[in-house]
């Protein structure tokens, strides 16, 4: 039996597909058209050279550096910002006094623009009077060069990328939590489970779809992010922070090369398709009945 | 009773649509028939050179009666909005444009109109003017020239003399380097960092000794033996002066730099005008104990100032003919003032500006008239080179600008300060990058 709202149901379906289309679909087949031709710039009359681009982007070194850069970048980003976000959330699980309080304050680095975040940690980790290198030279660590050596620089574009989207995994695996029913806790300590236990056997088990969803959007958007590193590093020094995305807009945007940056968009994109689609294989989003 | 909602009906959705098309089919065109507009776009944010040119367009529109809208970026956004709103159907009939390889791709293709009779009523500076094909399509209101300052009242304190070599120049920054009233001061603050910032302000010690990166036939010869010898040169006096830097100067830009001379952190910086404005306002003391001076070489023969370039473009839109009008009305009077919107940082590039009474009446140009009188020094004077790394080559072209867009030369300083490669290994790896650079 149709159903009166049947109408609605299709409007959304059919709106949400064309808008899907329009801003997604279509900026892709654009990129991937793109990459098949030669230009200087977007107004450039574009020359067709087929794989000509892929060719030669994936013969300079740049390329290989960017892609083993973004997948140490995105690799322990994600590592960190579940780890320390499953043990916030389990923290601001429990009840204490001004829970609330502390679970809004957990909340506010993502609640922050990027610049904003990007020029706090910059100010934060200058050389000569940010508050963290004051701290690390009185604390008798010397002068941390955060942005100064490739290796500190990798690390303080993950740090800062940890800070700001580390409350995204607190938030969502709170809610994870706090759905699973006391019954099964309460069940592990009549048979003697501890802590340890508990946590590996009832806990994350039972925060597997949500952290399966987490992981899947934070390997997403950490593969893919751009402002952040943009802001701190330009992908420097010596190019230790630049992947992908980065090379993708320099070729496009600064070295006059938009067949060049369209086809490392491209590389990436299908990179970042396969391991989406491996990693639904491995963990599907529903169970399997 | 409430009415249960149903959704609308198909004559509602009809009429609905009919009316939103014809709504949106009929009156734009008569809004355009009425209003004649000049959109311009504005590269320089500062508020008070905002002002001047919405002060130039109210008086046109008040003379004239064409409206002109100052839609105002950063500069180094102005060329992709401007690519933006030629893909987007509306160009700006005036852009500001920062980089000449910008100029020759609007130009080549087609996006400009050549605004060659009016360049050439003025009598420009050497090195400003960049031609595509025989025609002018920028008019320029900035040289940006990037040089030495230096603290005057140390230099006196420690019986110091203004510096002709690179060595002297060294021993100067470590002897202003130490302590002073519990502060940490350095010797020199210079940005290493993947920046433009880089690019202008630590290079020019380069052109001093006479290196340079094309020939007239765009051979890279930045690979030439001579060329690498005064390079590594270069890098084993820069490999000591960055010993006497702060820390952070892979993250400093150009705020940065001209904070740790306004500070009092470094005693030597590179910059333009811009600096004695900032000192104005937040460390008068040093505005007034100031020194100036080109970029040395090593041995005392040489020197040289790093150019930058600002100016405008005309669109080639419907309202070209007007833009270009526009631009000869505002190049008298509003020209002047749009300069003295960022006085002793707008170094006019137009050499008649500097005999302007109206122009030199300005207070910070008279304040420091011993200052604009060494800017236009730099102009006159025939042993002072002036050059940046996107200007190298018999003329505008792509090449000198992918290298300066891709960091050849930060890298290589990156190199030697940061993981203390040998200069020459350093000098090898740039040649390497820049052939990459060139040939992609």
């Amino acid at each position: 039996m149709r159903s009166r709202y049947d109408w609605v149901i299709w409007t959304f379906f059919w709106g949400g597909l064309a808008l899907t289309a329009l801003f997604v679909g279509g900026p892709v087949l654009n990129a991937i058209w793109l990459s098949l031709h030669q230009a200087s710039s977007f107004i450039a009359e574009p020359k067709f050279v087929g794989l000509g681009n892929y060719a030669r982007v994936v013969q300079e070194p740049e390329f290989w550096s960017a892609m083993a850069n973004g997948l140490i970048y995105a690799l322990s980003a994600i590592v960190l910002q579940v780890v320390i976000g499953i043990a916030f959330a389990m923290v601001l699980n429990q009840p204490f006094f001004g829970q609330r309080l502390v679970r809004g304050l957990a909340t506010l680095p993502y609640l922050l623009p990027t610049v904003v975040v990007a020029l706090t940690f910059q100010w934060l980790a200058d050389g000569s009077v940010g508050l963290l290198t004051v701290i690390a030279r009185d604390l008798g660590l010397g002068t941390i060069p955060w942005f100064e050596q490739p290796a500190t620089a990798r690390a303080s574009v993950i740090l800062a990328s940890v800070w700001l989207w580390t409350p995204f995994v607190t938030i969502c695996v709170l809610a994870g939590l706090q759905s699973i029913p006391p019954a099964l806790y309460e069940a592990a300590k009549v048979d003697g489970a501890g802590p340890v236990s508990i946590f590996f056997h009832v806990t994350l088990p039972q925060l597997k779809p949500v952290l399966t969803v987490v992981v899947l959007l934070r390997a997403i958007w950490m593969f893919n992010k751009f402002d952040v590193i943009w802001l701190l590093t330009k992908g420097g020094p010596l190019g230790a922070t630049e992947h992908l995305p980065i090379l993708a807009y320099k070729r496009a945007f600064s070295l006059f090369d938009v067949g060049g940056g369209a086809a490392v968009a491209t590389v990436s994109f299908l990179i970042l398709m396969a391991a989406v689609s491996t990693y639904l294989w491995m963990f599907p989003l529903e169970e399997k009945r | 009773m409430t009415k249960r909602f149903q959704g609308p009906s198909r004559r509602t959705l009809l009429t609905t649509g009919a009316g939103i098309a014809a709504a949106a089919a009929f009156p734009m065109p008569a809004v355009h028939a009425q209003t004649k507009e000049l959109r311009f776009l504005n590269g320089e944010p500062a508020v008070d050179s905002v002002r001047a040119l919405r002060v130039a367009a109210a008086q046109y529109e008040k003379e004239k009666g064409i409206k002109v809208t100052i839609d105002t970026v950063p500069s180094g956004d102005a060329y992709t909005r401007t690519v933006a709103a030629i893909k987007g159907g509306r160009p700006y009939d005036i852009s500001t444009l920062i980089f000449v390889a910008h100029v020759l791709t609007l130009a080549n293709e087609g996006q400009l109109t050549p605004i060659t009779d009016l360049v050439n009523k003025h009598k420009w500076g050497k090195r400003i003017l960049f031609p595509v094909n025989g025609q002018h399509y920028w008019y320029m209101y900035d040289y940006n020239l990037c040089w030495l300052f230096y603290r005057k009242d140390l230099y006196e304190a420690n019986k110091l003399e203004q510096p002709k070599t690179w060595a002297q120049l060294l021993e100067n920054c470590r002897k202003l380097s130490g302590s002073e009233g519990g502060n940490q001061r350095f010797g020199m603050a210079t940005p290493v960092g993947n920046n433009d910032a880089t690019n202008w302000m630590s290079i020019g010690y380069m052109w001093a000794e006479g290196v340079s990166l094309f020939d007239d036939s765009w051979k890279n010869i930045f690979a030439s033996d001579e060329n690498k010898k005064r390079t590594a040169a270069y890098l084993d006096f820069f490999g000591e002066m960055y010993k006497t830097m702060p820390p952070g100067m892979t993250q400093a830009s150009f705020g940065q730099i001209t904070a740790a001379y306004s500070s009092g952190q470094a005693a030597h910086a590179p910059y333009a005008g811009r600096l004695i404005e900032i000192l104005e306002q937040r460390a008068p003391k040093l505005a007034d104990s100031y020194g100036m001076m080109p970029y040395p070489d090593s041995s005392g023969k040489g020197a040289a100032v790093n150019h930058g370039y600002d100016g405008w473009v005309v669109g080639k839109t419907p309202m070209a003919e007007e833009a270009v009008k526009f631009l000869e009305w505002f190049s008298d009077a509003h020209y002047i003032n749009f300069l003295h919107s960022a006085p002793l940082h707008f170094q006019p590039p137009r050499l008649d500006i500097y005999d302007d009474p109206r122009w030199r009446a300005h207070p910070l140009i008279e304040k420091h008239a011993g200052a604009v009188k060494t800017m236009q020094g730099f102009l006159d004077d025939p042993n002072i080179t002036i050059r940046s790394i996107d200007t190298e080559g018999p003329g505008p072209d792509l090449r000198p600008a992918k290298v300066f867009e891709s960091w050849v030369f930060p890298e290589m300083l990156q190199n030697k300060v940061l993981k203390n490669m040998p200069s020459q290994a350093c000098v090898e790896e740039a040649v390497a990058k820049m052939n990459r650079v060139i040939a992609g």
